[in-house]
Protein backbone atom coordinates (compact mmCIF):
# COMPACT_ATOMS: atom_id res chain seq x y z
CA UNK A 1 0.00 0.00 0.00
CA UNK A 2 1.42 3.41 -0.95
CA UNK A 3 1.34 6.53 1.25
CA UNK A 4 -1.64 8.01 -0.54
CA UNK A 5 -3.72 4.86 -0.04
CA UNK A 6 -2.66 4.64 3.59
CA UNK A 7 -3.64 8.26 4.22
CA UNK A 8 -6.95 7.74 2.48
CA UNK A 9 -7.68 4.64 4.56
CA UNK A 10 -6.69 6.41 7.74
CA UNK A 11 -8.93 9.35 6.95
CA UNK A 12 -11.82 7.03 6.16
CA UNK A 13 -11.32 5.22 9.44
CA UNK A 14 -11.19 8.51 11.34
CA UNK A 15 -14.29 9.90 9.63
CA UNK A 16 -16.17 6.70 10.39
CA UNK A 17 -15.26 6.76 14.06
CA UNK A 18 -16.02 10.47 14.44
CA UNK A 19 -19.36 10.13 12.66
CA UNK A 20 -20.37 7.48 15.15
CA UNK A 21 -19.19 9.20 18.30
CA UNK A 22 -19.36 12.92 17.57
CA UNK A 23 -22.66 13.42 19.41
CA UNK A 24 -21.33 11.64 22.47
CA UNK A 25 -18.15 13.71 22.39
CA UNK A 26 -20.04 16.98 22.22
CA UNK A 27 -22.61 16.15 24.88
CA UNK A 28 -19.94 14.86 27.23
CA UNK A 29 -17.85 18.01 26.69
CA UNK A 30 -20.88 20.27 27.09
CA UNK A 31 -21.83 18.73 30.43
CA UNK A 32 -18.24 18.77 31.61
CA UNK A 33 -17.69 22.46 30.94
CA UNK A 34 -21.33 23.58 30.99
CA UNK A 35 -20.82 25.89 28.03
CA UNK A 36 -21.71 25.04 24.44
CA UNK A 37 -19.13 27.33 22.85
CA UNK A 38 -16.34 25.96 25.00
CA UNK A 39 -17.59 22.45 24.29
CA UNK A 40 -17.22 23.09 20.58
CA UNK A 41 -13.63 24.27 21.15
CA UNK A 42 -12.87 21.27 23.34
CA UNK A 43 -14.26 18.87 20.74
CA UNK A 44 -12.25 20.54 17.98
CA UNK A 45 -9.07 20.19 20.02
CA UNK A 46 -9.98 16.62 20.87
CA UNK A 47 -10.51 15.78 17.20
CA UNK A 48 -7.10 17.17 16.31
CA UNK A 49 -5.45 15.19 19.07
CA UNK A 50 -7.36 12.05 18.14
CA UNK A 51 -6.30 12.40 14.51
CA UNK A 52 -2.66 12.79 15.50
CA UNK A 53 -2.73 9.70 17.64
CA UNK A 54 -5.16 7.57 15.66
CA UNK A 55 -2.53 4.90 15.13
CA UNK A 56 -2.44 4.42 18.89
CA UNK A 57 -6.02 3.20 18.75
CA UNK A 58 -5.41 -0.43 17.97
CA UNK A 59 -8.98 -1.60 18.39
CA UNK A 60 -11.90 0.38 16.99
CA UNK A 61 -14.12 -1.35 19.53
CA UNK A 62 -12.50 0.83 22.17
CA UNK A 63 -12.99 4.04 20.17
CA UNK A 64 -15.72 5.52 22.35
CA UNK A 65 -13.76 5.26 25.58
CA UNK A 66 -10.63 6.47 23.78
CA UNK A 67 -12.38 9.55 22.39
CA UNK A 68 -14.14 10.41 25.64
CA UNK A 69 -10.82 10.15 27.47
CA UNK A 70 -9.33 12.61 24.99
CA UNK A 71 -12.30 14.97 25.46
CA UNK A 72 -11.85 14.76 29.21
CA UNK A 73 -8.16 15.64 28.97
CA UNK A 74 -8.78 18.46 26.50
CA UNK A 75 -11.42 19.90 28.79
CA UNK A 76 -8.96 19.84 31.68
CA UNK A 77 -6.29 21.47 29.50
CA UNK A 78 -8.72 24.16 28.42
CA UNK A 79 -9.46 25.15 31.98
CA UNK A 80 -5.83 24.92 33.02
CA UNK A 81 -4.97 27.40 30.29
CA UNK A 82 -7.75 29.81 31.09
CA UNK A 83 -8.30 29.30 34.80
CA UNK A 84 -11.95 30.19 34.43
CA UNK A 85 -13.90 30.95 37.52
CA UNK A 86 -16.91 29.06 38.69
CA UNK A 87 -20.05 30.75 37.51
CA UNK A 88 -23.27 31.39 39.34
CA UNK A 89 -26.29 29.91 37.62
CA UNK A 90 -28.07 33.29 37.87
CA UNK A 91 -25.24 35.07 36.12
CA UNK A 92 -24.48 33.06 33.01
CA UNK A 93 -23.02 34.14 29.71
CA UNK A 94 -25.11 33.70 26.57
CA UNK A 95 -23.07 30.66 25.65
CA UNK A 96 -23.61 29.08 29.05
CA UNK A 97 -27.29 29.90 28.95
CA UNK A 98 -27.56 28.23 25.55
CA UNK A 99 -27.09 24.89 27.23
CA UNK A 100 -30.16 25.48 29.35
CA UNK A 101 -32.30 27.23 26.77
CA UNK A 102 -33.30 24.26 24.70
CA UNK A 103 -35.40 22.19 27.06
CA UNK A 104 -38.75 21.37 25.48
CA UNK A 105 -40.79 21.91 28.62
CA UNK A 106 -40.59 23.50 32.03
CA UNK A 107 -40.06 20.24 33.91
CA UNK A 108 -37.07 19.26 31.78
CA UNK A 109 -35.78 22.81 31.98
CA UNK A 110 -35.86 22.66 35.78
CA UNK A 111 -34.12 19.31 35.73
CA UNK A 112 -31.51 20.57 33.27
CA UNK A 113 -30.79 23.49 35.59
CA UNK A 114 -30.49 21.10 38.50
CA UNK A 115 -28.00 18.95 36.54
CA UNK A 116 -26.15 22.12 35.58
CA UNK A 117 -25.96 23.04 39.25
CA UNK A 118 -24.49 19.73 40.38
CA UNK A 119 -20.86 19.72 41.47
CA UNK A 120 -18.50 18.51 38.73
CA UNK A 121 -17.69 15.40 40.76
CA UNK A 122 -21.33 14.38 40.76
CA UNK A 123 -22.36 15.57 37.31
CA UNK A 124 -19.66 13.78 35.33
CA UNK A 125 -20.32 10.20 36.48
CA UNK A 126 -24.04 10.79 36.05
CA UNK A 127 -23.52 11.91 32.44
CA UNK A 128 -21.36 8.88 31.77
CA UNK A 129 -23.91 6.51 33.28
CA UNK A 130 -27.16 7.97 32.02
CA UNK A 131 -26.14 9.48 28.70
CA UNK A 132 -23.22 7.30 27.65
CA UNK A 133 -24.52 4.03 29.06
CA UNK A 134 -21.32 3.33 30.99
CA UNK A 135 -21.22 0.80 33.79
CA UNK A 136 -19.91 1.94 37.17
CA UNK A 137 -16.74 -0.06 36.48
CA UNK A 138 -16.16 1.78 33.21
CA UNK A 139 -16.81 5.13 34.89
CA UNK A 140 -14.32 4.26 37.59
CA UNK A 141 -11.73 3.40 34.95
CA UNK A 142 -12.29 6.59 32.97
CA UNK A 143 -12.30 8.87 36.01
CA UNK A 144 -9.50 7.09 37.82
CA UNK A 145 -11.66 6.32 40.84
CA UNK A 146 -12.62 3.26 42.82
CA UNK A 147 -16.00 1.80 41.99
CA UNK A 148 -17.24 2.54 45.51
CA UNK A 149 -16.48 6.22 45.06
CA UNK A 150 -18.37 6.24 41.77
CA UNK A 151 -21.38 4.59 43.40
CA UNK A 152 -21.34 7.14 46.21
CA UNK A 153 -21.22 10.05 43.79
CA UNK A 154 -23.99 8.63 41.64
CA UNK A 155 -26.13 8.02 44.69
CA UNK A 156 -25.68 11.57 45.92
CA UNK A 157 -26.21 13.06 42.47
CA UNK A 158 -29.54 11.30 42.04
CA UNK A 159 -30.69 12.17 45.53
CA UNK A 160 -29.95 15.82 44.83
CA UNK A 161 -31.87 15.74 41.56
CA UNK A 162 -34.71 13.82 43.18
CA UNK A 163 -34.93 16.41 45.96
CA UNK A 164 -34.81 19.24 43.43
CA UNK A 165 -37.59 17.62 41.41
CA UNK A 166 -39.68 17.19 44.54
CA UNK A 167 -39.15 20.79 45.63
CA UNK A 168 -40.11 22.05 42.17
CA UNK A 169 -43.35 20.08 42.35
CA UNK A 170 -44.33 21.80 45.58
CA UNK A 171 -43.09 25.27 44.74
CA UNK B 1 -25.40 -15.17 46.22
CA UNK B 2 -23.50 -12.12 47.40
CA UNK B 3 -23.40 -10.88 50.96
CA UNK B 4 -25.41 -7.86 49.85
CA UNK B 5 -28.21 -9.96 48.37
CA UNK B 6 -28.40 -12.12 51.52
CA UNK B 7 -28.85 -9.08 53.72
CA UNK B 8 -30.93 -6.94 51.38
CA UNK B 9 -33.43 -4.67 53.07
CA UNK B 10 -35.23 -1.53 51.97
CA UNK B 11 -32.31 0.77 52.73
CA UNK B 12 -29.79 -1.46 50.96
CA UNK B 13 -32.01 -1.81 47.94
CA UNK B 14 -32.83 1.88 47.64
CA UNK B 15 -29.21 2.88 48.10
CA UNK B 16 -28.03 0.45 45.43
CA UNK B 17 -30.77 1.43 43.01
CA UNK B 18 -30.16 5.14 43.47
CA UNK B 19 -26.50 4.66 42.57
CA UNK B 20 -27.27 2.35 39.65
CA UNK B 21 -30.83 1.99 38.33
CA UNK B 22 -29.65 -1.10 36.47
CA UNK B 23 -29.03 -2.81 39.81
CA UNK B 24 -30.33 -6.38 39.91
CA UNK B 25 -31.86 -7.44 43.21
CA UNK B 26 -30.95 -11.10 43.41
CA UNK B 27 -32.37 -11.47 46.89
CA UNK B 28 -35.95 -11.13 45.74
CA UNK B 29 -36.56 -8.42 48.35
CA UNK B 30 -38.18 -6.02 45.92
CA UNK B 31 -40.73 -8.60 44.77
CA UNK B 32 -42.31 -8.61 48.20
CA UNK B 33 -41.85 -4.95 49.06
CA UNK B 34 -44.36 -2.45 47.71
CA UNK B 35 -42.32 0.47 49.01
CA UNK B 36 -39.23 -0.61 47.07
CA UNK B 37 -41.26 -1.31 43.96
CA UNK B 38 -42.64 2.22 44.12
CA UNK B 39 -39.15 3.60 44.73
CA UNK B 40 -37.81 1.65 41.75
CA UNK B 41 -40.49 3.11 39.50
CA UNK B 42 -39.72 6.58 40.82
CA UNK B 43 -35.98 6.29 40.19
CA UNK B 44 -36.45 4.83 36.72
CA UNK B 45 -38.86 7.62 35.81
CA UNK B 46 -36.37 10.16 37.16
CA UNK B 47 -33.60 8.60 35.08
CA UNK B 48 -35.67 8.86 31.91
CA UNK B 49 -36.15 12.55 32.63
CA UNK B 50 -32.44 13.01 33.40
CA UNK B 51 -31.54 11.37 30.08
CA UNK B 52 -33.98 13.64 28.25
CA UNK B 53 -32.65 16.72 30.04
CA UNK B 54 -29.06 15.79 29.20
CA UNK B 55 -29.79 15.16 25.52
CA UNK B 56 -28.94 18.67 24.38
CA UNK B 57 -28.92 19.53 20.71
CA UNK B 58 -25.59 18.87 19.04
CA UNK B 59 -24.33 21.32 16.43
CA UNK B 60 -23.36 20.03 13.02
CA UNK B 61 -19.92 18.50 13.00
CA UNK B 62 -17.21 20.81 11.74
CA UNK B 63 -14.09 18.81 11.12
CA UNK B 64 -10.87 20.73 11.87
CA UNK B 65 -8.13 20.81 9.29
CA UNK B 66 -6.38 17.49 9.71
CA UNK B 67 -2.78 17.61 8.68
CA UNK B 68 -1.04 14.40 7.76
CA UNK B 69 1.68 13.44 10.18
CA UNK B 70 4.67 11.22 9.98
CA UNK B 71 3.29 8.08 11.56
CA UNK B 72 6.80 6.68 11.92
CA UNK B 73 7.30 9.14 14.77
CA UNK B 74 4.16 8.16 16.62
CA UNK B 75 4.68 5.91 19.59
CA UNK B 76 1.72 3.56 19.85
CA UNK B 77 0.08 3.37 23.24
CA UNK B 78 -1.07 0.15 24.72
CA UNK B 79 -4.72 -0.36 23.83
CA UNK B 80 -6.88 0.28 26.84
CA UNK B 81 -9.02 -2.72 26.33
CA UNK B 82 -9.06 -5.42 23.72
CA UNK B 83 -12.51 -6.28 22.56
CA UNK B 84 -13.45 -9.03 20.14
CA UNK B 85 -14.45 -7.86 16.68
CA UNK B 86 -18.17 -8.51 17.04
CA UNK B 87 -18.20 -6.02 19.90
CA UNK B 88 -17.07 -3.32 17.50
CA UNK B 89 -20.02 -4.06 15.24
CA UNK B 90 -22.32 -4.00 18.22
CA UNK B 91 -20.93 -0.73 19.57
CA UNK B 92 -21.03 0.89 16.18
CA UNK B 93 -24.56 -0.33 15.64
CA UNK B 94 -25.64 0.95 19.01
CA UNK B 95 -24.26 4.40 18.58
CA UNK B 96 -25.21 4.72 14.94
CA UNK B 97 -28.68 3.76 16.02
CA UNK B 98 -28.55 6.54 18.58
CA UNK B 99 -27.26 8.97 15.95
CA UNK B 100 -29.99 7.93 13.55
CA UNK B 101 -32.68 8.25 16.14
CA UNK B 102 -31.22 11.56 17.24
CA UNK B 103 -31.69 12.83 13.71
CA UNK B 104 -35.19 11.49 13.50
CA UNK B 105 -36.27 12.64 16.93
CA UNK B 106 -33.95 15.38 18.22
CA UNK B 107 -36.43 16.52 20.85
CA UNK B 108 -36.43 13.71 23.33
CA UNK B 109 -38.75 15.55 25.66
CA UNK B 110 -41.50 15.55 23.13
CA UNK B 111 -43.07 12.13 22.99
CA UNK B 112 -45.74 12.99 20.45
CA UNK B 113 -45.58 11.66 16.90
CA UNK B 114 -46.35 8.51 14.99
CA UNK B 115 -45.96 5.14 16.61
CA UNK B 116 -42.82 4.58 14.51
CA UNK B 117 -41.30 7.85 15.76
CA UNK B 118 -42.14 7.08 19.36
CA UNK B 119 -40.65 3.61 19.07
CA UNK B 120 -37.43 4.95 17.57
CA UNK B 121 -37.23 7.75 20.14
CA UNK B 122 -37.68 5.27 22.92
CA UNK B 123 -34.90 2.99 21.69
CA UNK B 124 -32.52 5.93 22.04
CA UNK B 125 -34.00 6.94 25.36
CA UNK B 126 -32.24 4.40 27.52
CA UNK B 127 -28.60 4.03 26.44
CA UNK B 128 -27.85 1.43 29.08
CA UNK B 129 -30.40 -0.83 27.44
CA UNK B 130 -28.21 -1.16 24.36
CA UNK B 131 -25.20 -2.65 26.04
CA UNK B 132 -23.44 -5.66 24.64
CA UNK B 133 -23.81 -8.26 27.35
CA UNK B 134 -23.87 -11.97 27.93
CA UNK B 135 -25.62 -11.65 31.28
CA UNK B 136 -29.31 -12.48 31.23
CA UNK B 137 -31.71 -10.46 33.32
CA UNK B 138 -33.02 -12.26 36.36
CA UNK B 139 -36.33 -14.09 36.21
CA UNK B 140 -37.69 -11.67 38.78
CA UNK B 141 -36.85 -8.64 36.70
CA UNK B 142 -38.28 -10.25 33.60
CA UNK B 143 -41.46 -11.10 35.45
CA UNK B 144 -41.81 -7.51 36.61
CA UNK B 145 -41.24 -6.14 33.12
CA UNK B 146 -43.57 -8.64 31.46
CA UNK B 147 -46.39 -9.20 33.97
CA UNK B 148 -48.44 -12.34 33.52
CA UNK B 149 -51.56 -10.28 32.89
CA UNK B 150 -49.88 -8.64 29.90
CA UNK B 151 -48.16 -11.47 28.06
CA UNK B 152 -46.80 -14.96 28.44
CA UNK B 153 -43.34 -15.54 27.06
CA UNK B 154 -41.08 -18.56 26.80
CA UNK B 155 -37.30 -18.56 26.87
CA UNK B 156 -36.87 -19.32 23.16
CA UNK B 157 -36.98 -15.60 22.45
CA UNK B 158 -33.22 -15.34 22.96
CA UNK B 159 -30.73 -14.02 25.52
CA UNK B 160 -32.63 -11.20 27.25
CA UNK B 161 -30.16 -8.70 28.72
CA UNK B 162 -32.55 -5.87 29.51
CA UNK B 163 -36.14 -5.83 30.69
CA UNK B 164 -38.01 -2.79 31.84
CA UNK B 165 -41.52 -1.38 32.01
CA UNK B 166 -41.66 1.71 29.84
CA UNK B 167 -44.24 4.09 28.47
CA UNK B 168 -45.06 4.33 24.77
CA UNK B 169 -48.00 6.39 23.59
CA UNK B 170 -49.11 6.83 27.20
CA UNK B 171 -49.27 3.10 27.85
CA UNK B 172 -46.95 1.04 30.02
CA UNK B 173 -45.33 -1.66 27.92
CA UNK B 174 -42.53 -4.25 28.32
CA UNK B 175 -39.24 -3.11 26.80
CA UNK B 176 -36.80 -5.97 26.21
CA UNK B 177 -33.37 -6.22 24.64
CA UNK B 178 -31.97 -9.48 23.36
CA UNK B 179 -28.46 -10.04 22.05
CA UNK B 180 -28.43 -10.60 18.32
CA UNK B 181 -25.60 -11.71 16.12
CA UNK B 182 -24.61 -8.11 15.36
CA UNK B 183 -25.49 -6.42 18.63
CA UNK B 184 -28.46 -5.65 20.86
CA UNK B 185 -31.94 -6.02 19.40
CA UNK B 186 -34.76 -4.00 20.95
CA UNK B 187 -38.18 -5.57 21.37
CA UNK B 188 -41.18 -3.54 22.50
CA UNK B 189 -44.31 -5.52 23.36
CA UNK B 190 -47.32 -3.27 22.80
CA UNK B 191 -50.47 -5.27 23.54
CA UNK B 192 -52.75 -2.25 23.15
CA UNK B 193 -51.24 -0.70 20.00
CA UNK B 194 -53.31 -2.24 17.26
CA UNK B 195 -52.05 -1.67 13.73
CA UNK B 196 -53.54 -2.89 10.49
CA UNK B 197 -50.30 -3.82 8.74
CA UNK B 198 -46.61 -4.19 9.47
CA UNK B 199 -44.62 -0.93 9.53
CA UNK B 200 -40.99 -0.89 8.45
CA UNK B 201 -38.36 1.06 10.35
CA UNK B 202 -35.52 1.74 7.99
CA UNK B 203 -32.35 3.72 8.61
CA UNK B 204 -28.80 3.97 7.42
CA UNK B 205 -27.55 1.48 9.95
CA UNK B 206 -30.63 -0.02 11.48
CA UNK B 207 -33.62 -1.93 10.39
CA UNK B 208 -36.76 -2.74 12.21
CA UNK B 209 -40.40 -3.53 11.98
CA UNK B 210 -43.59 -3.09 13.96
CA UNK B 211 -45.62 -6.25 13.51
CA UNK B 212 -49.38 -6.49 14.04
CA UNK B 213 -50.01 -9.20 16.61
CA UNK B 214 -53.64 -9.77 17.60
CA UNK B 215 -55.01 -6.60 19.15
CA UNK B 216 -51.53 -5.24 19.67
CA UNK B 217 -48.17 -4.99 18.02
CA UNK B 218 -44.53 -5.83 18.60
CA UNK B 219 -41.61 -3.63 17.53
CA UNK B 220 -38.25 -5.25 16.73
CA UNK B 221 -35.23 -3.06 15.94
CA UNK B 222 -31.66 -4.16 15.31
CA UNK B 223 -28.54 -3.61 13.30
CA UNK B 224 -28.88 -3.52 9.53
CA UNK B 225 -26.82 -6.69 9.29
CA UNK B 226 -28.98 -8.52 11.78
CA UNK B 227 -31.08 -11.39 10.46
CA UNK B 228 -34.37 -10.07 11.74
CA UNK B 229 -36.55 -12.67 10.02
CA UNK B 230 -35.31 -15.37 12.37
CA UNK B 231 -35.68 -13.10 15.39
CA UNK B 232 -39.15 -12.05 14.29
CA UNK B 233 -40.22 -15.66 14.07
CA UNK B 234 -38.73 -16.44 17.49
CA UNK B 235 -40.52 -13.49 19.04
CA UNK B 236 -43.85 -14.35 17.45
CA UNK B 237 -43.48 -17.96 18.54
CA UNK B 238 -42.47 -16.96 22.08
CA UNK B 239 -44.96 -14.23 22.99
CA UNK B 240 -48.66 -14.65 23.65
CA UNK B 241 -50.87 -11.80 24.82
CA UNK B 242 -52.73 -12.56 28.02
CA UNK B 243 -55.71 -10.36 27.17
Amino acid sequence: MNNSDATHDKRQRFDRIVAVFHMDMFRYAAWLCRDKSIAEDVVQEALLRAWKSLDALRDDGAAKQWLLTIVRRENARYFERRRLETVDIDNLTASQSALLAEAPNEELNDLREAIYGLEDDYREPLVLQVLMGYSTNEIAELMGLKQGAVLTRLHRARLKLKDEAASEEFS
Amino acid sequence: MSQMSKMMNCNDYKEALTADPGFEDESGHVDSCASCQAYSAEILALDEKIAAAMAINVPELTMPELLEIDTEKVTPLVARRRLPKPVWFALAATVLLAVFVGIRAPDMGSMEGTLEEQVLAHVDHEPRALRVSSTPVSDNRLARAVPANVAAMNHDIGLITYAQSCVINGKTIPHLVIQGEYGPVTILLMPEEKISAAKSLDGVNIQGVILPVGNGSIAIIGNREEKLDRIKQNVLDSVTWST
